[in-house]
């Protein structure tokens, strides 16, 4: 992250919004959405007095409703940027007028309750898609998890923040519900994963690591602990993988080969009520923590990227690459790549792979000056054209305009209006040439004569 | 006009279901058509020289490839062409794969049947085809990076080590994505910082 930040040729725009992406391979606009901080970052110098006066609380997204933060706000103390923004929905001041102690106490009158959201327009040849994923927590969870209803029941994620050093207990695993140290840890693999009837269909790919690695964690930190881990298989199919669970298993992490029925609360202590379908019978597991592995789903706002880059989904939403072995970073777009969960469940080092994979694919459109387009676009022939618009309605690229020719006939001068394509901007699509009443527009390389001999070899 | 048509097997992906042989003696007899030929692999490097060797020997000016989905190899077919000395538009794929015998693999007479129509088809369409050429555009040399998780910063840093400029934006007020909210990584145990 601080590599990031300190790069020369890296300008960092955060707490921003892509708005419109217009043009095409090595000419593309960008609307940016600055969202306002309400903090000159010019004049701040991230000290941190703003947000230790600020007496309102929220709960803080990034512990995942574990803990509080303030209305102005860092994420975390290692945040990149180190200064912080208002969350104009839970501020005092901007809501109410009242308050304003953040601006009275900051030293270097950086606090500016005026500031506007901005809209810049930037120009780049080449855009990485790196959206990322959410959990499917709650919805995803069977009723009979309790997830969302009783406080020790929690996703991996929110378990993360407990195991973290700058989560809400500084590295301490304590039951939300009374503060105490768990000493029995159920995790239950595939919630909401592999499951069509009650999630996701497919595998989130990084969950039996991640919970094998969260069971090695427990166990280092108390050796004492009780961790068992139910699951339908383990997947642990990468570079020192398998070893890494086996490890687990080996610290003391019992894994029962099964789902879980019910979760029932007992007091402060959950009972969990499963099977071992390698033994063959029920088993009751007394719990302090329950753990759900939670199914990856795309990002929040996948709809409205898709809409804006014009990149399509799967099913379930993630962006779809060119092609699933030979073009996995590509979209159908040239010069727009996709990397990372975006474009579907993945863990980290398969992650970063394909961020280079991307970055080698910008590499390669920059190690040119010019670029050869597709000739495959539509082409108007004016003589035939009524200017009657069709087209353009039809366009999803905004590849045509109208335009006004002259003529010059006999001594008199006639004006009418014909379309005319962008050939850089037209994908070849060929809505137009359909749309054509006339029949003025032609697809090059897919001609109207060429597919009406098609269909006349198959049935004349 | 004179056609050149191939009809690949992949393997036995085609031949097993359509009698290739067979699909090319019809193709031999569409009109415009000089030369039909079938072979294992096309897009192999036999499978092109026998392409490439095809044109010079019979003057071909346009060629149908019968095989996979333009998708996976119509690049590939048409840099096949340029090495000839044709323009890569002179090209028609007809898929008799993913579109035929991968469909009807039971069905071995039927399948060959359909082939056939479905070459005779992107013979009357080539037909049609002229000559293309591609338009050029310059490049901006700048990135644009949409999201600052531990993808998003590889990229970005993998690009502006390379000497070009990248803007990497982000929504929320930090960098670091779903990756700084881990405590340790796996399998090496990393801290996420």
């Amino acid at each position: 992250m601080v590599a990031v930040a300190q790069h020369p040729n890296i300008t960092l725009m955060t707490y921003c919004q892509v708005e419109k992406i217009e043009g095409f391979v090595g000419n593309f606009k960008v609307l940016i959405r600055q969202k306002a901080k309400y903090v000159d970052h010019q004049r701040c110098t991230g000290c941190g007095l703003c947000w230790e006066s600020c007496p309102s609380h929220v709960p803080n997204e990034y512990d995942l409703g574990l803990s509080l933060r303030k209305s102005i706000y860092i994420r975390f103390p290692q945040a990149v940027p180190n200064k912080p923004v208002i969350d104009w929905e839970h501020c005092r001041h901007l809501n109410e007028g009242s308050c304003g102690i953040c601006q009275e106490v900051c030293p270097t009158d950086a606090i500016d309750y005026h500031q506007e959201d901005e809209i810049l327009e930037k120009e780049f040849g080449a855009i990485v898609l790196a959206t990322g994923y959410d959990l499917y927590a709650g919805e995803a969870a069977p009723a009979e998890y309790l997830y969302g209803s009783h406080p020790n029941v929690l996703s991996g994620l929110q378990f993360e923040r407990l195991l973290s050093a700058t989560g809400p207990t500084g590295g301490e695993i304590i039951c939300p519900s009374n503060g105490k140290e768990a000493q029995r840890i159920v995790f239950i693999q595939c919630t909401g994963s592999r499951d069509e009837a009650k999630g996701k269909s497919y595998c989130s790919r990084v969950c039996c690591m991640a919970t094998a690695k969260q069971a090695h964690q427990v166990l280092e930190k108390n050796g004492g602990a009780e961790v068992y881990v139910f699951y339908i298989d383990i997947r642990a199919p990468g570079k020192a993988y398998e070893e890494f669970y086996r490890r687990s298993v080996q610290e003391g992490a019992v894994y029962l080969r099964g789902r879980v029925a019910r979760i029932y609360p007992r007091g402060d202590s959950l009972l969990v009520y499963g099977e071992d379908t390698l033994l063959g019978r029920q088993v009751q597991v007394d719990a302090d923590l329950v753990v759900l592995a939670t199914a990856m789903v795309p990002a929040a706002g996948w709809e409205e990227m898709s809409l804006l880059t014009g990149v399509g989904t799967d099913k379930d939403g993630f962006f779809a690459e060119a092609h699933p072995k030979l073009r996995p970073v590509e979209s159908f777009t040239s010069g727009l790549y996709l990397a990372g969960t975006c474009q579907g469940p993945k863990d980290i080092p398969d992650s970063v792979a394909q961020g280079s994979g991307a970055a080698a694919k910008v590499l390669a459109l920059f190690s040119i000056d010019e670029m050869e387009l597709d000739p495959i676009t539509a082409t108007v022939d004016e003589g035939t054209c009524s200017g009657c618009g069709s087209c353009l309605l039809v366009c999803s690229y905004g590849a045509i305009t109208l335009e006004q020719i002259q003529e010059e006939e006999r001594g008199t001068t006639a004006y009418s209006q014909v379309a005319r394509v962008n050939e850089a901007v037209c994908q070849g699509c060929g809505s137009c040439t359909v749309s054509c009443r006339p029949g003025a527009m032609n697809l090059k390389g897919f001609t109207n004569e060429g597919m009406l001999a098609e269909v006349d070899a198959l049935w004349l | 006009m004179r056609i050149g048509v191939f009809i690949c097997h992949c393997g036995t992906n085609i031949s097993a279901a359509v009698d290739t042989e067979k699909v090319a003696k019809a193709a031999a007899n569409f009109p415009h058509v000089c030369y039909a030929d079938h072979y294992l692999y096309m897009c192999s490097e036999p499978g092109q020289e026998l392409i490439v060797n095809s044109i010079g020997e019979n003057e071909l000016d346009r060629v149908v490839v019968a095989s996979c989905s333009p998708r996976l190899h119509e690049l590939t077919f048409q840099k096949t062409l340029e090495r000839a000395g044709l323009n890569p538009f002179m090209l028609e794929m007809a898929n008799i794969r993913e579109q035929c015998s991968w469909v009807h693999s039971r069905q071995r007479e039927k399948a060959t049947a359909k082939a056939i129509e479905l070459v005779r088809m992107a013979v009357a369409k080539v037909s049609y085809n002229f000559p293309l050429q591609r338009p050029t555009v310059s490049i901006n040399k700048n990135a644009l990076v949409i999201g600052g998780g531990i993808t998003g910063m590889q990229s970005a840093l993998d690009i502006a080590d390379a000497g070009y400029s990248v803007v990497l934006l982000e929504r929320d007020n930090t960098i670091g994505g779903k990756m700084s909210m881990l405590d340790k990584t796996f399998p090496t145990l990393d801290c996420s910082s």
